[in-house]
């Protein structure tokens, strides 16, 4: 960028809010020279800096790909709309944290998808980046734009804008692409041909290379490749030993506070338990899991490295990781007298060890979190959540007498099959967890009790059991949560929150949205919408516009149920989970009927088909 | 025992605020392995004192903190290490070692020198700084706990002078009376008859004794 960009940079950070956003230089992080034949990626992440730095799978890519002599990465993220606004006004590009290079001026763009809200900011970032919003429109220099994360599962809504999507584990992918396209614009191969060689590529989609037609009646009629050679099925990519993986043994210190300020040890990859209404436990199949010894070492370097007080272990399901205490005693061990202590988010109700719970008080005292999602075992049963009220009696019981007084407690409404006596049962629940507290003698348990019940609107997901499955309605929504007001009133000391449910419809229609969607994200963020995850800036009136200007109905995405044989946006890609045993899974959850935890014994998922993974 | 630090804070990590540096002076010193000492109870922190908090968007330039130790370092080992444990643009350039008992800094500060420069409207500016002076009082409005307070900043800027197209103000920083550097650079523009006051760039370039002595000396 030329001084005099650089210097109007400098006068708008002390206009904006919460300028060290936008600052970089933060300890560990990366600036690398950048010669002629250096492969520069810009890691891009569709939200704010606070909630980008907190988020793990960003460290391990900065990481491997600064690690490669030939490539460089420097992050990008959404600037807030003030930031945003400015930028726009001054003709000042969108820039990398590290060396405020613009965004055009990378070789590669690399959005991660977390979370279907974030992607208005996706054209935003682009806009503001000096590129072309669509692929089709892209010049031969521009960068290659390319995407990847959990939300690349269904990618068809992002389709216009994404060069190539990465499905799956991108840890050596990332590598193998950027290096590819590098390669090729070296040699100035044309833009055409780099996107024939990335759909070469195990794990690559590339969108433009395949044709959507539909029915009368709005579904998908068939979706195939235009050209020989270009693969119908997209199988995602697994890095089957995590060992062997390459994992950060330095992360970047944020100056500002983040959403997540510590270091995150991912110890496992995967889940088995099978719940119906998640879309992580069917996606990152099979079940990987770091040693105890490589993490121990990772840790030692890490604290070392960054100074941080505090190590969260993160997965999707640290409680069944299979050497859980061991690892814990071996954290406790070494790091206690540097004062560093030991979470454990995302626990599930039925691993709750009460002796790790009194290691992790040892240092450091913060909440229990426990996810019931549904309050009666009936649901429980159909989403095959496999936890008893006694499970969750235990749990809470337990923590109550090992002095901690805060609890909270995740639910879901909307659930398929749900009745207005699962949502009755909350105050039961309620009861119970309050009942837990007071059964505690006075003189043993910590004072002032603190029980919080979220309830979240169930989004049915692409590659779950209730992937064909409709959300309820905005006015059946609104019904429930008034109803669950109502029935938590009487019991004392309990909070409840819930979700705003048009942001949760809204997610519902992109989330298994198809290419069409794609114009429906465009016409809503030239109308104005972006940081649409937040509420001050959410403009549900402006979706809806936007829907009804592309000629797509909301319901049709959301709110209406598929038939079994339907084609289904997402069907082309390979997730190892097969449509079949979804489909076994979705007759079983409206029977009730559970299905165990597949550590016990295969159930079939499809994920056998790929060699070499899923060792009983 | 403790230690007197004296550290450089520059470039882009002035838009960092107050308890961003004290984290991150935290971390560093987490990282030198340096023999600090923590507070009590459940959530125990690093014992660090800044002199006085530096405000978002000012550099530093011989800025003061002070280090209890639970053992002795000798201050160039001090020094060093945390050299090594420190983001680039934040620079520790001296320590001294002083007993326990010794005089907290932040109870010896008595003003603090600034390098201001004008981005727009310099030449008005500093034209206009002999009559300012001159002015027997400069009404000003002070936020404070109970709201708005009226002050008088003429007597706490203690010196005011144009040097090399820059502004170098000597202002009170003390219990008993404070000239923060915005007020003075509001007061100013507005004598200077400017509609708005003129943006700057700010280094705040020493903290001082009540005797105008170096605080990383006292």
């Amino acid at each position: 960028m030329d001084t005099q960009k650089l210097a109007a940079i400098e006068r708008l950070l002390s206009r904006v809010e919460k300028p060290a956003r936008y600052i970089g230089g933060e300890m560990n992080t990366q600036v690398k020279p950048r010669q002629s034949d250096t492969a520069a990626f810009a890691f891009c992440f569709p939200d704010t800096y606070e909630v980008a730095m907190s988020h793990l799978g960003m460290k391990i890519l900065y990481d491997i790909l600064n690690r490669q002599p030939d490539m460089l990465c420097e992050r990008v993220m959404m600037p807030w709309h003030d930031m945003a606004d400015h930028l726009r006004r001054e003709d000042i590009p969108l820039f990398s944290l590290e060396t405020r290079t613009a965004l055009y001026d990378f070789d590669l763009v690399g959005f991660t998808l977390q979370y279907e809200m974030s992607f208005t900011n996706i054209l935003e970032m682009l806009s503001l980046g000096g590129i072309s919003l669509r692929g089709s429109e892209r010049g031969q220099n521009e960068p290659i734009v390319i995407a990847g994360g959990p939300c690349a599962f269904n990618p068809e809504p992002l389709s216009p804008f994404i060069d190539c999507f990465v499905i799956g584990d991108a840890e050596t992918a990332i590598v193998e692409v950027t290096g590819l396209v590098k390669q090729m614009r070296l040699a100035a191969a044309p833009r055409a041909d780099i996107l024939f060689a990335l759909s070469q590529i195990e794990g690559c989609y590339v969108p433009s290379l395949y044709e959507a037609t539909y029915h009368e009646d709005g579904t998908l009629k068939a979706f195939t490749p235009i050209r020989e050679g270009v693969p119908a099925t997209v199988r995602k990519r697994i890095e089957m030993d995590l060992d062997a993986a390459s994992f950060p043994e330095s992360i970047a210190v944020p100056y500002t506070e983040i959403v997540h300020d510590r270091i995150a040890l991912e110890i496992m990859r995967g889940c088995t338990r099978g719940c119906r209404f998640c879309q992580a436990g069917m996606l990152y199949r099979p079940v990987r899991e770091r040693s105890p010894e490589k993490l121990l070492a990772l840790a030692e370097k890490l604290v070392a490295a960054t100074g941080y007080e505090e190590i969260s272990l993160s997965s999707l399901s640290s409680g069944d990781y299979g050497q859980l205490a061991e690892l814990v005693r071996g954290l406790m061990e070494r790091f206690a007298k540097d004062r560093v202590s030991v979470s454990l988010p995302s626990m599930r109700v039925d691993s709750l060890v009460k002796q790790t719970l009194e290691e992790t008080r040892a240092v450091k005292k913060s909440g229990l979190t426990l996810a019931p999602e549904a309050a009666t075992q009936r649901l429980r049963d159909v989403i095959n959540k496999g936890v008893t009220e006694a499970d969750i009696l235990r749990s809470v019981s337990d923590a109550f007498q090992s002095g901690w007084s805060n609890v909270k407690l995740y639910f879901m409404i909307g659930l398929p099959t749900e009745t207005d006596e699962d949502l009755e049962a909350f105050a039961d629940m309620a009861r119970l967890v309050t009942g837990a507290y007071f059964a505690v003698p006075k003189e043993q348990r910590a004072p002032g009790l603190r029980v919080t019940m979220s309830a979240a609107t169930f989004v049915p997901k692409p590659v779950t059991p209730f992937q064909w499955a409709a959300q309820d309605t905005l006015p059946e929504i609104r019904r429930k949560q008034a109803l669950l007001r109502t029935a938590l009133r009487s019991v004392k000391g309990v909070q409840f929150n819930w979700h705003e449910p048009e942001l949760s419809v809204l997610e519902a229609c992109v989330a298994r949205g198809d290419r069409r969607i794609g114009e429906v994200i465009y016409t809503a963020w030239q109308k104005g919408c972006r940081l649409d995850g937040w509420r001050e800036h959410f403009k549900f009136d402006t979706w809806l516009e936007a829907f009804s200007a592309c000629g797509l109905d909301p319901d049709f995405y959301a709110a209406r149920e598929r038939g079994r044989h339907e084609v289904l946006p997402w069907d082309f890609i390979d997730t190892g989970v097969t449509r079949q045993y979804l489909w076994l899974e979705r007759e079983r959850a409206m029977a009730g009927t559970v299905t165990p935890d597949c550590r016990d014994g295969c159930e079939g998922c499809g994920l056998r088909r790929f060699d070499g993974v899923c060792v009983p | 025992m403790k230690m007197i630090v004296m550290f450089s804070l520059k470039d882009r990590l002035k838009h960092i605020g107050h308890l961003d540096l004290m984290r991150a002076m935290q971390r560093a010193l987490r990282r030198s392995g340096l023999p600090v000492c923590y507070s009590q109870g459940f959530n125990p922190h690093i014992l660090l004192s800044f002199a006085a908090p530096l405000s978002v968007g000012m550099e530093g330039e011989r800025e003061v903190m002070e280090v209890p130790l639970s053992e002795d370092v000798a201050p160039d080992t001090f020094t060093a290490r945390l050299n090594d444990a420190l983001p680039p643009l934040v620079r520790c350039l001296s320590a001294r070692q002083v007993a326990d008992d010794h005089p907290a800094a932040m109870a010896q500060l008595g003003a603090a020198q600034f390098e201001i420069t004008p981005l727009e409207s310099a030449d008005m500016l500093l034209a206009a700084v002999p009559g300012f002076l001159a002015q027997e009082s400069i009404p000003a409005m002070r936020k404070s706990k109970k709201g708005m307070v009226p002050v008088d900043l003429r007597p706490l800027i203690y010196n005011l002078r144009v040097k090399d197209g820059h502004l170098e103000a000597l202002l009170a920083l003390h219990p008993s009376g404070t000239c923060k550097p915005d007020l003075m650079m509001q007061a100013l523009s507005s004598f200077a008859g400017l509609p708005t006051p003129a943006p700057y760039d700010i280094r705040r370039t020493a903290l001082l004794t009540e005797r105008f002595s170096p605080l990383e000396e006292a």
